[in-house]
């Protein structure tokens, strides 16, 4: 049962809340003095680094902090009443019921031994008593309103037997069954593709204005956040350091902090020789060194020694409804522009390196893999790729999970053999010349830097070890004392202290690993890096410092460099030219102007549209793909991005059903698609930046 | 002289205040789970210097009181054994004098303690055990047998007497009869049915467990690792017939297992020791393939490496596996020993059932372990399948390895235990605890204690290694 129905005040008030987690060593305070307040029918966005205590906040409102967790100061008051008098059983009451918690991980979410429906129905029946015919209603409804197809038919499946994107649907059903009044988002679309994520945050968008429910919105994404909410509270190192309306921290931001996370984020106008990205230096302070006085101190630009350091900084009025905890916010400059900083200009794109020529990769797979026998089934990783690489070029490989980016980058880098087709590096055509067949030198031609920097390092062992022995498989060197010496040399060269030879891996952040996989990576002085969304789990301060890092590597070594993102702002930033794939095809190849403007093919259109854009003053056309991606083994007939794509009403004759579309060529600009030229032609810039 | 009571002198004061304690140890236990199923769950108070307390009231009184009394109990216990350790024959009794000659172990278990609790921030994972209670009782037990098995056996310190020798006029005694002849003047823990001294048989016993167990549970990870690596890392085919051989292994009974390969007419045939040809194989494939997998690119280094380790390690086998009772002999005169009647067998039998449980274990970390994209790091930059499963991969399996490690010697401990008991491997008048509590099992009704004490000191081995390997767990698993 809800409580108190008429009540009209505030949802959610925070109040100097401090929470702290215990552990066998010390306290470690996670949130301190952090006040927020949600009124009814409002979307708030906590955005913040990881470890800031955004995630602690929410499990803070849940009460769930675990063994360790403790509120240590402050209040949280839902609807008026203070959570914390209230005994287990009024909380079990209200969780689930009036306040509902989604989480990243959807599958996470979901009893995987339970039909869809079962589970969905389970609210109703457990909160409001409500009779199994009318729960299964409820769950009808609902599943409609988070626009699954089929709705009768979801409700009789498995989780597993849905997408990761419907998944997500059916957890935001879950917390929907109960019409709560608050929901809280703990960054919902982080584990989904772009366009799928594009699905959900403007199924959010709906669902909140149709039910009037208040919403605490998790993100370390500014561009979701500007999509989706009313007020934004930005967080840093377990205090809020500014919050307010989205235009006013968007736009007349007024904390060193936020300014700072604006600069390092690759917005649409940044460009790597004429505006590059402005890092934050220094690292996130861990919650137990933090510093005396401004925990951003040590990192900013206008720091005041003696005053900024001297005592805890309070929250201090802006303006009404924006807060900053800053004491020069009104002494600094918010318009001044960031210093310039010298770049040297990149080298122009030498010789082709790398040729790919009509690359095909098929996957067998049998359908009982202990005795063999049975159908067989083949799946189309790759399909007729044709692009070459330049030296000191960098081409920008795009696309979303499932679209064959990391079997090409498996052939490459020979831990595949290619179907069909030719790959020729150097001289030398290598398609069919697995690892082992290949010599040290080949090997260290080619070399990759992995996505996740917490998997990246082998963890017994150190970081100086891991690179020599990278030294030793590519016979570098002729004795210890030299490979040493080159691993030294390493390590300055991805701006990391010697010292950190002796360290291991768990000793260093995220950034600072992902550096040594870079050096690891140049050890062999390689030539071709497939960089596979190497920033892509970075916190956005650290993500801008490792991308420079990459692109000035590459202008000493004059490397080419394969960047396989799905992140269409870090490529416009960073990429020379872009390839983008869907379903094993490349769809689209030009050079970063062609493919960002317009003719689109389809499936870029759609792309460009997703991808949130943490800047008050684009006007981004909004396109939302219907479905998902369809499965690699069970390919549609004729064009891979029919099922989804907005313009085949366009092309007469269901010609996108039937056929694979050529490979239309605009010079050096190719488009995969059926589409007529004056179709092309008409096509609209999707991403428009007002002016100023 | 008069027969020695369990605690002399020192239990008149002591007894009864151990008793008490005792009581109050129980009702209080009671009565706190009492009190927290009939009051609400208890409020945390975090104190301004950043410590936690319970609240007072009903519930934190019975913690009180449960806590004290605890401290009661072992203090009490604690006053036992130094008592004993300083106090004359009656002034200590049976207690006490196990106590005295147990000085050596105490000593070595306080030092050990010490050390490892001024160092404990220091030495990772083994200092964080030193963090949970139960992991230092289990740890604690542990050690008290190994030193025990370590003085007795090379220093020849604890043991009264000899485990052998049988003195007459001392069969079947009471624990605490004076011992007629020259020597020691107690049977401790009095004498078994063959009139030998049952405290000397226990801590000789001793050392025949602290030796097998884990050295044959340290060779049966050794054959589950060689063979879970691959078949985890190449999967197909090869993981699905070593799989299926594990399989095959495991639902064989194995007490059957072992009956057939002690019994002496499959004992001539050599079927023992040529499985013991094969097992003992498994760790010089393991060190070879370690270190040539990870010098390869210096072959020079590799191969003095190679030769260091190789040299004294096929040696060793050879002489392990050479035995001139068996039909493998051919070493001669370089066979540098032989290992005694049965222990081969045993060994070769506890070996063959315990590889198949590491070998899933192994198998299983390594299908997760080898997603991670240091391993593909690895890959792409050429290295040898055996380098990544020993390099990349081993090493980070390692934390629920130790956990089974430990368990498992403990299962051995159990295994050798029934072995014994059964009469299989083993010549009927060792010491170990198996074949002693089968010795004592007639006469049980009558005289229980020649039974009871070899029992009490599997159980305590046992338990605390299953402690260990739970603090292990526990705290690797905290931060």
């Amino acid at each position: 049962m809800k409580q108190n129905p008429d009540y009209a005040g505030p949802i959610l008030e925070i109040e100097d809340l401090s929470i702290s987690f215990f552990t066998r060593l010390r306290e470690i305070p996670a949130v301190m003095d952090f006040s927020v307040t949600v009124q009814p029918g409002e979307a708030v966005g906590l955005v913040g680094e990881s470890g800031c205590g955004k995630s602690t906040v929410a499990l803070g409102v849940m009460q769930d902090l675990g063994v360790n967790g403790r509120v240590v100061g402050g209040t949280i008051k839902f609807k008026g009443r203070d959570l914390a008098e209230m005994s287990p059983s009024e909380l079990r009451d209200i969780r689930g019921n009036e306040i509902a918690m989604i989480y990243q991980e959807p599958m996470a979410s979901l009893n995987p031994a339970m039909k869809v429906g079962k589970q969905l129905m389970e609210v109703p029946m457990l909160h409001d008593d409500v009779s199994e015919k009318e729960a299964y209603d409820m769950a009808l409804q609902t599943v409609t309103d988070v626009k699954l197809p089929d709705p009768a038919r979801i409700l009789e499946s498995y989780p597993h037997q849905l997408s990761g994107g419907q998944q997500q649907r059916i957890v935001i059903a879950m917390a929907l069954m109960s019409k709560p009044a608050l929901l809280i988002l703990d960054e919902p679309t982080t584990a989904l593709d772009v366009t799928v994520e594009a699905g959900i945050v403007q199924l959010v968008k709906e669902l909140g204005t149709k039910y009037g429910t208040s919403m605490l919105f998790i993100s370390h994404n500014l561009g979701l956040v500007l999509e989706t909410c009313d007020r934004i509270c930005v967080m840093y190192s377990g205090e809020a350091v500014e919050d307010g309306r989205i235009a006013d921290v968007f736009d007349k931001m007024r904390h060193p902090y936020t300014q700072a996370l604006f600069r390092s984020i690759p917005l649409p106008g940044a460009d790597k020789t004429a505006r590059p990205l402005v890092a934050i230096r220094g690292n996130f302070p861990l919650p137990h060194e933090r510093p005396p006085g401004c925990n951003f101190g040590p990192r900013c630009d206008y720091f005041e020694a003696g005053r900024c350091d001297a005592r805890p900084i309070p929250m201090e009025d802006v303006e009404p409804g924006h807060h900053s905890r800053c004491l020069r916010w009104d002494e600094i400059d918010w318009a001044a522009p960031p210093e310039a900083t010298e770049t040297p200009p990149p080298n122009p794109p030498g010789d082709p390196v790398l040729k790919v020529s009509n690359l095909k990769k098929y996957y067998q797979v049998a359908a009982n893999a202990l005795f063999g026998g049975g159908e067989e089934r083949v799946v189309k990783a790759n399909e007729t790729l044709d692009f070459e690489a330049r030296e000191s070029e960098t081409l920008a490989i795009v696309g979303e999970s499932g679209c064959g980016k990391s079997t090409l980058a498996k052939m490459l880098m020979g831990l595949e053999t290619a179907t069909d087709g030719t790959i020729v590096m150097g001289n030398e055509e290598i398609q069919s010349k697995p690892i082992e067949e290949r010599g040290p030198g080949q090997v260290s031609q080619i070399q990759m830097v992995f996505q996740n920097p917490f998997d990246t390092l082998n963890p017994s062992m150190t970081v100086g070890r891991q690179i020599i022995r990278a030294l030793e498989v590519f016979d570098y060197g002729a004795n210890d004392a030299e490979r040493r010496e080159r691993m030294l040399q390493l390590l300055d060269l991805v701006k990391l202290p010697r010292e950190f030879a002796g360290r291991m891996p768990r000793q260093l952040s995220g950034g600072q690993k992902q550096r040594v996989g870079i050096a690891r990576a140049f050890a062999g002085d390689a030539k071709i890096v497939v960089a596979d969304e190497p920033v892509s789990a970075l916190d956005v301060s650290v993500q801008a410092a490792v991308t420079d890092l990459l692109m000035e590597i590459q202008r000493e070594q004059k490397t080419t460099l394969l960047f396989i993102s799905h992140d269409l702002s870090i490529v416009r930033y960073l990429a020379d030219r872009v390839m983008v794939m869907y379903l094993g095809h490349v769809v689209e190849l030009g050079t970063t102007d062609e493919v960002f403007a317009p003719p689109y093919h389809p499936y870029t259109e759609a792309l460009l549209s997703a991808v949130p854009i943490a800047d008050t003053k684009v006007a981004k056309k909004h396109i939302v793909l219907d479905g998902d991606i369809p499965s690699a083994m069970n390919p549609p007939p004729g064009c891979p991005f029919q099922t989804r794509c907005r313009w085949k009403s366009e092309v007469p004759g269901g010609l996108c059903e039937k056929e694979v579309p050529p490979m239309r060529t605009f010079g050096a600009h190719q488009i995969k698609c059926h589409l007529s030229d004056e179709q092309l032609a008409r096509m609209e810039p999707v991403i428009q930046i007002a002016a100023e | 002289m008069e027969p020695l009571t369990w605690t002399g002198g020192l239990g008149d004061v002591l007894d009864p205040l151990f008793l008490v304690s005792i009581i109050a140890l129980l009702v209080s236990a009671a009565l706190s789970i009492v009190v927290s199923v009939a009051t609400p769950a208890q409020r945390i108070v975090v104190n301004p210097d950043g410590t936690i307390a319970a609240a007072e009231g009903l519930p934190g009184l019975t913690a009180k009181a449960q806590r004290w009394s605890l401290y009661a109990v072992i203090g009490i216990a604690l006053a036992y054994v130094v008592g004993g350790a300083v106090l004359s024959w009656q002034g200590a009794g049976i207690l006490g004098g196990m106590s005295r000659q147990l000085v050596p172990v105490w000593i070595s278990l306080v030092a050990l303690f010490a050390v490892s609790v001024a160092t404990k921030r220091s030495t990772g994972l083994y200092g964080k055990l030193f963090d949970s209670t139960v992991g230092m009782i289990g740890f604690a037990l542990v050690m008290f047998w190994v030193f025990t098995a370590l003085y007795t056996g090379a220093f020849g310190l604890i043991a009264t007497h000899d485990p052998l020798t049988q003195v007459s006029g001392m069969k079947n005694e009471v624990p605490g009869s004076p011992f007629s002849d020259e020597g020691y003047p107690f049977y401790l823990l009095g004498g078994d049915n063959l009139a030998r001294d049952v405290f000397s048989r226990v801590v000789s016993g001793s050392v025949i467990v602290v030796m097998i167990a884990p050295l044959a549970t340290l060779f049966a990870f050794m054959v589950g690792i060689v063979l879970g690596l691959p078949a985890g890392y190449y999967g197909g085919k090869l993981d699905t017939i070593l799989s299926f051989l594990a399989n095959l292994i495991l639902a064989f009974p194995v007490i059957l297992l072992f009956y057939l390969l002690v019994t002496p007419e499959i004992r001539q045939t050599g079927l023992p020791s040529y499985m013991g040809v094969a097992l003992f194989l498994a760790p010089i494939a393991f060190a070879a393939v370690l270190i040539w997998s990870r010098y390869r690119t210096q072959p020079s280094r590799a191969y003095t490496l190679l030769a260091i380790v190789l040299i004294p390690l096929v040696w060793l086998y050879l002489s392990v596996i050479n035995d001139p009772s068996t039909p493998i002999d051919f070493l001669g005169g370089i066979d540098l020993f032989d290992i005694a009647g049965g222990v081969l067998t045993v060994f070769v039998s506890v070996v063959f059932v315990n590889s198949p449980t590491v070998f899933r274990i192994v198998r299983g970390l390594t299908l997760d372990i080898k997603t991670r994209d240091y391993v593909a790091a690895a890959q792409t930059r050429g290295e040898t399948p055996w380098y990544i499963m020993l390099w990349e991969i081993l090493p980070n399996a390692r934390g629920p390895l130790i956990v089974d490690f430990c368990l498992r010697i403990g299962y051995t401990t159990i295994l050798l235990g029934t072995l014994g008991f059964f009469g299989l491997g083993l010549p009927p008048e060792s010491p170990d605890w198996g074949s002693t509590i089968n010795d004592g099992r007639r006469l049980l009704s009558i005289y229980p204690h020649p039974a009871i004490v070899p029992a009490v000191a599997l159980l305590s081995l046992v338990l605390g290694l299953n402690l260990l390997a739970d603090g292990l767990r526990e705290e690797s698993l905290r931060d």
